[in-house]
């Protein structure tokens, strides 16, 4: 039990501990005016109730200012694979990067079970076809938000897990600079789905750590695709028949994953990780198969 | 082991692969609210599901044909047999040609010799817009080049404009000596700017008549056409009609999409007589702009049929790199007639190569001008 408020303490944001203990005291204060107007101020007072209040309190307060909190700032690098065949029917590959910010905060209706995640980021990849003469590039900005049950303290009270939905907003473009009158292929999709969250907290070296994994699955939405061998001249002569799809795993199928540690260094979380995105679709037999697999490395609290 | 609980394997089946997934997630949602609390059946799905995301993650999409000869002959083929627009039109037997190419290729040849054979293959397709773009050499079907030019810059510059003449945006003006405006364009690639456009058309104002003179102009950007034909028009005109491949099968190909221009706003409009000036040179985006000039009222087409190319391009790619270029979208006139085969003119004229002071199309032109404009 102790463990697990010590725990708290550690991961706790000192600026909302503080706040919280403040809080806590203004109500103790309310609480003894209140027993003196009733005339009820002795030392019995003090000691039945007030101090074991103001112990119970403040624990509680440690505990709610201990759920998980994240803010961060990362850097991803690696290796991304684009096969998109509107643009050419060979699979390129090369070098993914992408920069992103993530925020998880305790949901504040229900701060003890649900939580509350943003994430905000835009990636870059620069691919190259196997005969070697020839790239593409592409760019992408995403937003995705997800809330999720919270599971806390399970197994010897160092593992959480959560589970809830999401919803994300993904666009960007893919360039050809050598092809005609088919040199980009707009990539825009909505969707919603679900997002699962697991996190081990122990300790290395004596420092605290927590070990994440995180699943995003989108599993139904709108995107956007041209028919077969459409011009984006035709879209612009004004003929948007049939650009917009529902998506399902029938014909789409997103997932990212990430898996990483988070080093608390003091108010400083350092991160490193890693994480695969894919992207499936095909539809008006036109097929996209594109992932990454990147290193994560972030700083945040 | 690990495949037992992997259904991933080199040709992925992402249907059942999903439908495992789900399967797992819902199992694993159900048991996560029942229980409350941890259990190792939950960390077990768990990491079975990280595991079969790393395996579906890493599965590259597979190039459908190997980097050989063959391969790249085949890729060629099908590139062209699932998207090229006018087997019908041009009544060629696709699979008939792949039976008497195939037979002359192997994987002892060489890149130069490979690349002969599918340039001839590509030929059969009677097609400007189709190519085959390698480090070496482009394969090309340029009909034009076997057709009389029908232009002669020097002629006009030397005997029309006597080497004094204005240009702007890639358009070289000027007024002739008979008081008709003269454009000679010479790519629609060359970008037009409205003010460019603007100042031209204001300086061939006092003119009683145009001329404008695509000859010899290969093409460029669709949206130039438009540019340029916004200033001849004064209401909002059909130009004709577009439509696109939706599939693999020849006959796959979308909806005619009627497409309008509208007269460009707040900018200087050119209404009077017009003469355009057209040859077997004026190709893809010139023969669009032909076409289109041709339906309205004030405008007469002289010279040369165009050379055609009304299938808008579309770019692919082999194995090996070389780049395949085809015709995917066709596009036809305000009467919904394609013009691959090129745009007949109102006049038919020949330049006569024997006269190096005269140009007969341009003369033919100021005849018709100052006949419409001085009876």
């Amino acid at each position: 039990m102790l463990s697990r408020f010590i725990r708290s303490r550690e991961n706790a944001n000192f600026a909302n501990f503080t706040n919280c203990l403040f809080y806590k005291f203004v109500e103790l204060v309310r609480f003894v005016k209140f027993a003196l107007k009733k005339q009820r101020g002795c030392h019995s007072v003090y000691c039945t109730y007030c101090f074991p209040i103001l112990f119970c309190l403040l624990f509680s307060s440690i505990e709610a200012a201990g759920q998980e909190q994240v803010s961060m700032f990362t850097v991803d690098a690696g290796y991304a694979s684009i096969h998109d065949s509107y643009l050419t029917p060979i699979t390129y590959d090369g070098l993914d990067l992408a920069l992103g910010y993530e925020t998880v905060r305790p949901l504040k209706a229900r701060p003890e079970t649900w939580l509350w995640q943003l994430q905000v980021g835009a990636d870059y990849n620069h691919v190259e076809n196997p005969a070697k003469n020839n790239d593409l590039d592409k760019l992408m900005g995403d937003i995705t938000f997800g809330m999720q049950r919270q599971w806390r303290q399970l197994v010897a009270h160092r593992v959480d897990v959560s589970v809830g939905p999401m919803t994300q907003l993904r666009a960007g473009i893919v360039y050809n600079e050598v092809n005609s009158n088919n040199p980009v292929s707009v990539r825009a999709h909505w969707n919603v789905g679900a997002t699962a969250m697991a996190a081990w907290h122990t300790r290395l070296l004596r420092k605290p750590i927590t070990l994440r994994y995180q699943m995003q699955l989108p599993v139904a939405g709108v995107f956007f695709a041209p028919e077969y061998d459409e011009s984006y001249y035709e879209i612009y002569l004004g003929n948007h028949k049939n650009l917009a799809h529902l998506s399902w795993w029938g014909n789409r199928f997103d997932m990212t994953n990430y898996l990483g540690v988070d080093l608390h260094m003091g108010k400083t979380t350092l991160r490193i990780g890693y994480r695969n995105r894919l992207e499936h679709w095909t539809v008006n037999h036109l097929k996209v198969h594109d992932f990454t697999h990147s290193l994560v490395l972030g700083i945040g609290h | 082991m690990l495949s037992r609980y992997i259904p991933i394997g080199a040709n992925t089946n992402y249907a059942d692969f999903t439908k495992y997934l789900l399967l797992k997630f819902v199992e694993f949602v159900k048991l996560a609210f029942k229980t409350g609390r941890g259990c190792h059946s939950i960390y077990c799905t768990y990491f079975l599901l990280f595991l079969c995301s790393i395996a579906v993650v890493g599965c590259a999409e597979k190039d459908e044909f190997e980097r050989d000869q063959v391969g790249n002959f085949e890729a060629l083929w099908s590139i062209m047999d699932e998207h090229y627009a006018f087997f019908d039109y041009k009544g060629v037997d696709w699979n008939e040609v792949h039976q008497r190419y195939r037979t002359r290729v192997s994987n002892e040849m060489t890149d130069r010799e490979l690349f002969d054979i599918c340039g001839d293959m590509l030929k059969e397709l009677r097609d400007g817009h189709t190519n085959l773009i390698a480090s070496h050499d482009v394969s090309r079907y340029w009909i034009w080049e076997q057709w009389p030019v029908n232009y002669d810059e020097r002629l006009i510059d030397q005997h029309y404009l006597n080497f004094d003449y204005k240009r702007a945006s890639g358009i070289k003006y000027q007024i002739l000596p008979s008081n008709f405006g003269y454009m000679y364009y010479g790519s629609f690639s060359s970008s037009i700017g409205e003010g460019n456009l603007d100042l031209i058309l204001s300086y061939l104002s006092t003119a009683d008549g145009l001329i404008i003179d695509v000859r010899d102009n290969g093409g460029g950007l669709l949206t130039n056409v438009e540019k340029l034909v916004s200033r001849f028009i004064d209401q909002r005109t059909l130009a004709g009609y577009i439509c696109h491949k939706t599939g693999p099968g020849h006959n796959d190909v979308s909806e005619p999409y009627p497409y309008y221009f509208e007269p460009t706003r707040n900018h200087i409009h050119y209404l009077k007589p017009v003469v355009v000036l057209a040859s077997r040179g004026s190709f893809s985006a010139t023969n669009n702009f032909v076409s289109i000039m041709k339906s309205l009222d004030q405008v007469t087409v002289v010279g040369d049929t165009t050379g055609g190319g009304c299938g808008l391009p579309f770019t692919s790619e082999l194995p090996n790199g070389w780049r395949v270029r085809f015709s995917s979208c066709p596009i036809m006139d305000a009467q919904g007639r394609l013009t691959e085969f090129g745009v007949a003119p109102d006049v038919r004229i020949d330049m006569d190569l024997d006269d190096r002071t005269h140009d007969a199309i341009l003369d033919r032109a100021i005849d018709i001008l100052t006949a419409a404009t001085r009876p």
